[in-house]
């Protein structure tokens, strides 16, 4: 579904992404693990174009990202994404802010929005908090509102961008459950995260990558029996040894 | 001092007559200057490719020059070329001209104050960028511009009075015209100008502070 040929990236001189070859299928759960600068963000970046690519071919779906043909509006209907930061919209409450998109977006009545809005919220478990704008609410809430947000646009894939980093130790449990609920419903995500519990258990894959390099593709099982590569050794000594 | 001379009912009638003519060429102005502002700040922060570079030479061009520099040149050099502006209009096109460079620099830096996340977020749900300026960049922007922008109109306001270098019968000029004809008038005179100028525009910046702790 997700298919990276032979993808490069430079900022100036500065090459983030080296020769990506990635592909990722309808359904599956990609976790991207790596040091910070490894280039894991800016990868997950550029499957919506938040990022351009440099070289290569990225296709989703078999439609080119960066091809100018591209209509990328109506390619990110179908790519949810949920960031860091959460970047909810503070002068909307929300149900606004998960109303927005698919009344601009794909056209539906206020009541059918507000109605799909409620149901993702639901499932979130944060119904109760519709009216309430964003500054009411805990990291952990704002973060699941994002994810329902993501979600009220029906997409094929969920992106997630180290979803859980910025949120308090106690928090990171109901976003971590919200995703997991999410993978055995079979959504295909794509997930940047620094959370090896919720890896182990949740990923198909997971691709390991440094310095813009992917080392390494693996399940989980495989990945932390038994690492191949020395960095990755070493990346999961220095992160699960304490 | 001659208090009671210098507030004869005509005098005051006077003095009222032009402190309407103050209010309408900034009222007039206000609104022309805060469209254009608008759309030049809307125009240059879009960084459309050749657009936004032209009007960024003409703002900054207009910016770093004294206003008291553009009402002559509206009212004395404009004729030269053949264009005859009325004393009222050469005033409100100075002031327009020159605060819409003023507002359109606020406009355009409240816009760049919104976080590069909003944008992010919205554009990946697939709003267009034009729909991103207007449901989620303009609405936030607009609550931190209300504060620059009122004080933007503040000093418009204040420099209609500039104004009277072209003989506009505006409150300042007709100030003028009393006083002159008595020293003892001067400072009475003075006092109710700076009152009539006073009274408008704090309650202007009343207004602002009203909105800006309802919109909070």
């Amino acid at each position: 579904m997700i298919e990276f040929k032979g993808v490069n990236k430079y900022y100036g001189d500065f090459q983030v992404l080296k020769d990506i070859n990635l592909s990722i299928n309808k359904g599956e759960v990609v976790v991207i693990i790596g040091p910070s600068g490894s280039g894991k963000s800016t990868m997950l970046r550029c499957i919506n174009h938040l990022e351009t690519i440099t070289e290569g071919e990225l296709t989703i779906n078999g439609t080119l990202v960066a091809d100018k043909k591209t209509d990328i509006n109506k390619l990110r209907r179908n790519i949810g994404m949920v960031f860091q930061h959460f970047h909810l919209y503070p002068h909307k409450t929300v149900l606004e802010n998960i109303t927005l998109a698919p009344k601009k977006v794909l056209g539906k009545s206020e009541n059918e929005a507000k109605e799909t809005a409620r149901y993702y919220l639901d499932k979130v478990g944060i119904a109760e908090k519709a009216d309430a704008y964003p500054s009411q609410l805990s990291g952990g809430q704002q973060q699941r509102v994002a994810i329902a947000r993501g979600l009220a646009m029906n997409p094929e894939v969920m992106l997630f961008d180290e979803p859980t980093s910025a949120l308090d130790p106690e928090m990171i449990g109901e976003v971590l459950d919200v995703m997991k609920a999410l993978a055995k419903e079979g959504m295909t995500m794509v997930v940047v995260t620094h959370e090896m519990g919720f890896a182990k258990e949740v990923a198909d894959r997971i691709v390991f990558i440094d310095q813009g390099q992917i080392l390494e593709e693996a399940t989980p099982a495989e990945f932390y029996a038994n690492p191949r590569e020395e960095r990755a050794k070493l990346f999961l000594s220095r992160i699960l040894n304490h | 001092m001659d208090f009671i001379g210098a507030y004869a009912p005509d005098h005051l009638t006077f003095l009222l007559k032009g402190f309407w003519v103050t209010l309408k060429v900034a009222f007039i102005s206000i609104i022309l200057s805060f469209i254009i502002g608008a759309i030049v700040g809307t125009l240059r922060y879009a960084a459309i490719p050749i657009v936004s570079r032209v009007l960024a030479v003409v703002v900054e061009t207009i910016r770093n020059l004294p206003l008291l520099l553009i009402i002559f040149f509206t009212y004395f050099a404009l004729p030269e070329i053949g264009i005859n502006l009325e004393i009222t209009y050469a005033a409100i096109a100075a002031l327009t001209v020159f605060e819409s460079a003023m507002l359109s620099e606020v406009i355009r830096s409240g816009l760049k104050s919104i976080e590069k996340g909003q944008i992010e977020a919205a554009r990946s749900s697939g709003l267009t960028y034009v729909q991103t300026l207007q449901h989620i960049v303009m609405p936030q922007a607009l609550k931190r511009m209300v504060p620059p922008i009122v004080s933007q109109f503040i000093s418009l306001l204040k420099d209609t009075s500039l104004a009277v270098v072209i003989a506009l019968p505006d409150l300042m000029h007709n100030g003028q015209i009393i006083y002159a004809q008595k020293d003892s008038y001067i400072i009475p005179i003075f006092l109710i100008v700076a009152i009539m100028y006073f009274i408008v525009n704090y309650c202007l910046s009343q207004i602002a502070r009203r909105l800006e702790v309802k919109r909070a």
